[in-house]
């Protein structure tokens, strides 16, 4: 008879609190550490630039709770930073160079956001933890004038909480229109009226060409000038934190290799989340930073754990939540440039979903305020239903009733 | 005591399967699966979207919020936490649909620190 495995997560972030509780709804008898440097638990991360940003509560915010813990069996270790994985020795070694038994490890180590180099100082931030969230939030104050490098989902939603608490928000990016890579120029161009509309000072189609922090301010330089803000905030993508992978052993790329199920290069080793470049059954090799599907894989992981083997082979999906607005993205991993738009809606008054179209098949979806045409795109993705422009362009045509005319089952 | 309330006419549900209706004050959100009506809260206990501009598939209604799913029959979230009120509900034989808006299963928000701010109907029980 052998003993039950112990599962130690290294990372205590989205991935370690899903693991948990996948494991422990699988019945994974063993048991479950989790390892993290942050000096607290696993909290929702997107909260750090939407409701944490504008008004600090915590409503919400925790993923673990430790009655929970306590009564499942799994052990939280707040401030302990991993070295490394020695799988060979069956265990985890820690910075402070105690070890931890470990026959199956996941990773989970995330990201850190890209710095500006030689930009720092008091007055220069980024966002990933709570502690960043929180030293921000007192800077977005009346009669200050904040600076976004950066038009992305976290830019945009930062500019958009310091407006709401009544400062002054110049966002910089070097495209035209915010959000536009990721969700097309339709629903780029209705968020870009939406920021400008709401008094955020937009600086598109410019490249910053130099950045100095002062103690009294920040110059950001573009061609048209220079502008001095009290705060900037740099939101300029992340890098995934690999090195405790590179000590591992493990192969890493652009994020640590996994394969479908989210095993890496060490067959007792997984790992997923920001960290892991996935080879995604649909898209092939391609790491994400999205929560839903952090945690997707990390059920993945749990059920593959517990005996029956899993991989992750949904499409991506994300939200972003700014000002009072709701944008949803599905499966956008996926387009290319030959994909046929088709909008339905009025993208312009932010109502509406775009989708795209490849052979008579939906790829991919992106709706603003249509979270419901969402689940519908998710079961036309999942089913492959054949579909037409016409039908998702208009709108007396209901999208659910596309499932019942497949036969699907509804 | 129910104060049953005459709320929608089942042939109203037959097309889309879902409709908002107000019983005692509250938007209850109605949805038809397998020829039964089922009642719920209409806010989303995450951010308050409203369900009814739900999807319904496989039985299960998808918040348009950030595609929580709910089951309708027990007002519970998959893998999430919290939970939302249901309502008893009766279909006469001409087919009226009527709601007691006093629910059968309590709405729990999803953070104890959020069901502190919200009133609670006995705060001396655990
Ligand atoms: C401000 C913000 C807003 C976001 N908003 C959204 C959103 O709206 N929608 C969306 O889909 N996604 C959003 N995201 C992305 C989302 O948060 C990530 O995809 C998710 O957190 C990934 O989970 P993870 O477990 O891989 O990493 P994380 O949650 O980052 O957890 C990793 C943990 O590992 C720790 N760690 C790193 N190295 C070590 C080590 N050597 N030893 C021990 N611990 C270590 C880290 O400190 C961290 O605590 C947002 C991210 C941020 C920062
Ligand atoms: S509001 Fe319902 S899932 Fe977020």
């Amino acid at each position: 008879m052998t003993a039950d495995p112990t599962l130690v997560v290294v990372g205590a972030g989205h991935v370690a609190a899903s693991v948990a509780r996948a494991l422990r709804r699988r019945g994974f008898a063993g048991p479950v550490v989790l390892l993290g440097d942050e000096p607290v638990g696993p909290y929702q991360r997107p909260m750090l630039s939407k409701e944490r940003l504008a008004d600090g509560g915590d409503a919400g915010l925790w993923l673990l709770d430790p009655e929970w813990c306590a009564a499942h069996d799994v052990t939280l270790r707040t401030g302990s930073p991993v070295e490394r994985i020695s799988a060979g020795t069956a265990e985890v070694l820690l910075a402070d160079g105690t070890s931890v038994p470990a026959d199956l490890v996941v990773l989970a180590t995330g990201g850190r956001p890209r710095r500006l180099p030689g930009v720092d100082g008091d007055r220069v931030h980024t966002i990933r933890t709570l502690a960043d969230s929180d030293r921000l939030r007192e800077r977005l104050a009346p009669g200050r004038r904040i600076g976004v490098l950066g038009g992305g989902f976290l830019g945009t939603e930062i500019a958009a909480a310091a407006v709401t608490r009544g400062a002054e928000a110049v966002l910089f990016d070097l495209d035209p229109v915010l959000l536009a890579r990721a969700l097309g120029s339709e629903i780029g161009s209705a968020v870009t009226a939406l920021h400008r509309s709401r008094g955020v000072d937009l600086r598109l189609g410019r490249p910053v060409t130099g950045v100095h922090a002062r103690p009294d301010g920040v110059d950001v330089l573009t061609g048209a000038g220079t502008e001095t803000v009290d705060d900037l905030v740099v939101c300029i993508g992340i890098e995934p934190n690999t090195e405790v992978a590179v000590r591992s052993g493990l192969v890493v790329g652009n994020g640590v290799e996994v394969d479908a199920a989210g095993r890496t290069s060490i067959p007792t080793v997984f790992a997923a989340g920001d960290v892991a470049a996935h080879d995604h059954p649909r898209y092939g090799r391609v790491r994400v930073e999205h929560v839903d599907v952090a945690q997707q894989q990390a059920a993945a992981i749990a059920k593959t754990v517990a005996g029956t083997p899993a991989a992750f082979a949904d499409p991506h999906w994300f939200w972003t939540d700014q000002f009072e607005l709701n944008v949803q993205g599905l499966g956008l991993a996926a387009v290319r440039p030959g994909d046929e738009v088709v909008p339905r809606g009025d993208l312009a008054a932010l109502d509406g979903t775009v989708f795209w179209l490849r052979e008579g098949r939906l790829v991919a979806a992106a709706s603003v305020e249509r979270g419901e045409e969402i689940s519908v795109a998710r079961e036309l993705i999942d089913l492959e239903v054949a579909v037409r422009a016409e039908q998702l362009a208009d709108e007396s045509v209901e999208l659910d009733g596309l499932l019942e005319l497949d036969g699907a089952g509804v | 005591m129910s104060e049953w309330v005459h709320v929608a006419e089942l042939k109203e549900l037959q097309r889309r399967r879902k409709k908002l209706v107000t019983a005692g004050d509250r938007p209850i959100a109605l949805f038809l699966v397998d020829g039964e009506v089922y009642a719920i809260d209409d806010t989303c206990v995450h951010r308050e979207r409203s369900l009814s501009k739900g999807t319904l598939l496989d039985g299960q209604v998808i918040c348009p919020g950030h595609q929580w799913r709910f089951d309708p029959r027990t007002g519970h979230p998959e893998d999430q936490e919290g939970c939302l009120a249901t309502y008893a509900v009766q279909v006469s034989e001409d087919g009226h649909v009527l709601v007691d808006p006093a629910p059968v299963s309590p709405r729990r928000e999803t953070t104890p620190e959020a069901a502190a701010a919200a009133p609670a109907p006995n705060p001396a029980a655990r």
